[in-house]
């Protein structure tokens, strides 16, 4: 099931004329996004927009009801395998981190490489020790996620999902669950990886770190896409009345 | 400036009695009356089950007769009895080995260094196939005795031992039916629970024992033990399934959303995520259902099994030691009482052991 890693020239997610309803709420209208590989793509809007529903839908914990999304070549249908060969190439970071609290820090990090991937035990926690480095947290291996504050265990939330080796990274919201001391941190974290040319796709409403690392800035508000702009442009020149009002809100104070 | 705090000393052992029982003249007296009454009675107790006791069967029911305190001599004339039931007496060895067997294999199975797929296998096909060898036989030299010989604390411990075996997995597969996506399936699952759930005990066993056999054919019925200990299984089963299932609503959405981005199949989500937080969450419920399903093991009596309760009636009541009931239900009470208190003991241990990364 390799078949994820064909066409290296085409674009990392390429989404078209997205369609998802919640009942008969209709979440997503006619969305549509492609993102180049190495792009870093910040999402942002109202709540209740569809920007996470819609990053959802790019590794299918959300099926979406009309359109076609395309994932590293692949395209999203209800094959199973499918489905698990773009998982394992998308690692996704969550607003509540969603660790497995009955392992320890290295459990975490290495249990999808060693069942999913297969890689050796000692390989994998080679791999894992190196991420919790770069996470800066390289001593909280043996720890188990509660007794981790917050920020380090959304750290440790990115590090699992890199220990993956995904080619490209989901952000739903990764700060919005911590205390403001400790976002920083995180934030500092996610700037490395966009440095180190990780495709990202973030929903986030930290402005500060989409005017420094994002490539593109996408608007979202009730389902569909209102702007998409570098972010000089969008933070300074925005033409659409909506976006205006959601900077100041976000911007205001 | 620092500041110095120091917290007031700890009241006294002593202290801490006279605040709690002798605060007030009238609250002293209540306490020394109480104490006097549970003296009092510790002595009847006592005096009765130890000092004016006969212990010996030597002398048989008359000792009993002239002395005041417990005939403990009919437990031990009459243990056999009580412990193997009507299992021929040359053979008992053999139904004293079995009850061996499955006590260290249950004992094995609560320790976590046997917790993987392969070692609980081993532990179990073990346990399971040395007791039905040595109480069976038929081989190796070991005359046969059929399975309505079977009796007492043996028989007890295999009806309790097989139905957890034969339920708790099925009990995880209906928790895991009962919430399929496919409504059919979780309908159907949750029809049976509760179908089962809202009928006694009493009348699936007699159902399983007398009804079944007119209801499959002949290749199929089997040995009535058998399909006494399937009954009581699915019986077992279907209150464990809600337990499991309703560990499983206490683990969060995340957990397992976090499993499948991570590329997880259903079954290592299920059992790499998903069960060992839901059993964790579910853990005192099992215990509690655990000890009623030991318990209820004495229900096989009415569909003709002498476990250890109707092995315990047999031994008393047989004329001469008749008087005696009280010592072997005393007896019979006691060795329930192990069982349970080591099972809500290992309980505990488990409870502790699985408190560690909880916070």
């Amino acid at each position: 099931m390799t078949s994820t890693s064909s066409k290296p020239g085409g674009p990392a997610v390429h989404i078209e004329n997205l369609d998802k309803y919640y009942g008969t709420f209709h979440a997503l209208r006619k969305v549509s996004l492609s993102v180049e590989r190495s792009e870093r793509i910040v999402v942002c809007g109202p709540s209740g927009s569809g920007k996470s529903t819609m990053i959802r839908c790019i590794n299918r914990l959300e099926q979406h009801n009309g359109g076609k999304i395309t994932v590293l070549g692949t395209e999203l249908n209800d094959d199973v395998a499918n489905i698990d060969g773009i998982r394992r190439e998308v690692g996704m970071v969550f607003q509540h981190f969603n660790l497995f609290p009955h392992m320890t820090v290295l459990e975490n990090l290495t249990i999808a490489p060693v069942i999913v991937r297969k890689v050796a035990r000692a390989e994998a926690e080679a791999t894992a020790r190196r991420y919790l480095e770069k996470v800066r947290i390289p001593e909280q291996a043996m720890k188990f996620p509660g007794q981790l504050s917050g920020g380090q265990q959304q750290r440790v939330a990115i590090a699992r999902a890199l220990c993956m080796q995904p080619q490209i990274m989901l952000f739903d919201e990764p700060t919005s669950a911590l205390d403001p001391e400790m976002i920083s941190e995180v934030l500092d974290v996610m700037v490395t990886l966009a440095s180190e040319g990780m495709t990202m796709i973030c929903v986030t409403h930290e402005m500060g770190f989409a005017r420094r690392v994002a490539d593109r800035v996408i608007f979202m508000d009730g389902g569909e896409i209102v702007e998409e702009a570098p972010p000089e442009e969008f933070f300074t020149a925005s033409r659409n009345e909506r976006t205006r009002q959601f900077l100041s809100q976000v911007l205001g104070h | 400036m620092e500041m110095v705090v120091v917290a007031p000393p700890a009241p006294g052992k002593l202290e801490d009695l006279k605040r709690r029982f002798f605060a007030t003249p009238l609250q002293a007296l209540l306490s020394l009356i109480s104490l006097a009454i549970m003296v009092f009675l510790a002595w009847k107790l006592l005096n009765w089950a130890i000092f004016s006791a006969v212990f010996t069967a030597s002398g048989g029911p008359e000792a009993c007769e002239a002395a005041a305190g417990a005939c403990w001599s009919v437990i031990a004339a009459r243990w056999r009895i009580i412990l193997f039931g009507l299992y021929p007496f040359e053979e008992q060895w053999r139904s004293a080995l079995a009850c061996v067997s499955v006590v260290v294999m249950t004992v094995l199975s609560c320790i976590p260094a046997f917790w993987t797929g392969r070692r609980i296998a081993l532990v179990w096909g073990t346990g399971t196939a040395l007791y039905y060898l040595l109480m069976k036989g038929g081989v190796l030299g070991l005359p046969y005795v059929g399975e309505e010989a079977w009796g007492g604390l043996a028989l007890t411990l295999f009806i309790f031992v097989t139905t957890c075996l034969i339920g708790f997995p099925l009990a995880i597969c209906l928790a895991l039916m009962r919430r399929s996506e496919l409504p059919w399936i979780s309908r159907t699952t949750g029809i049976i629970i509760d179908g089962v759930r809202s009928l006694p005990l009493i009348s699936i066993l007699f159902t399983f024992a007398i009804v079944l056999p007119f209801a499959l054919p002949q290749w199929l019925v089997g040995d009535k033990l058998y399909r006494v200990i399937l009954g009581s299984a699915l019986f077992f089963s279907a209150y464990q399934a809600e337990i499991v299932r309703g560990g499983m609503q206490g683990v969060s959405a995340g957990q397992e959303e976090a499993a499948m981005a991570l590329g997880m199949s259903y079954w290592q989500r299920i059992g790499r995520i998903l069960l060992p937080q839901a059993m964790r969450n579910a853990l005192p419920a099992t215990i509690n259902q655990f000890v009623i399903s030991f318990k209820e093991t004495s229900l096989v009596v009415i569909v003709g099994f002498f476990e250890i309760l109707a092995s315990g009636n047999a031994a008393y009541g047989t004329g001469e030691w008749r008087f005696a009931y009280v010592e072997v239900y005393a007896f019979i009470a006691f060795i329930y009482f192990v069982f349970v208190f080591s099972l809500s003991r290992y309980g505990a241990f488990l409870e502790r052991r699985m408190a560690v990364g909880e916070r």
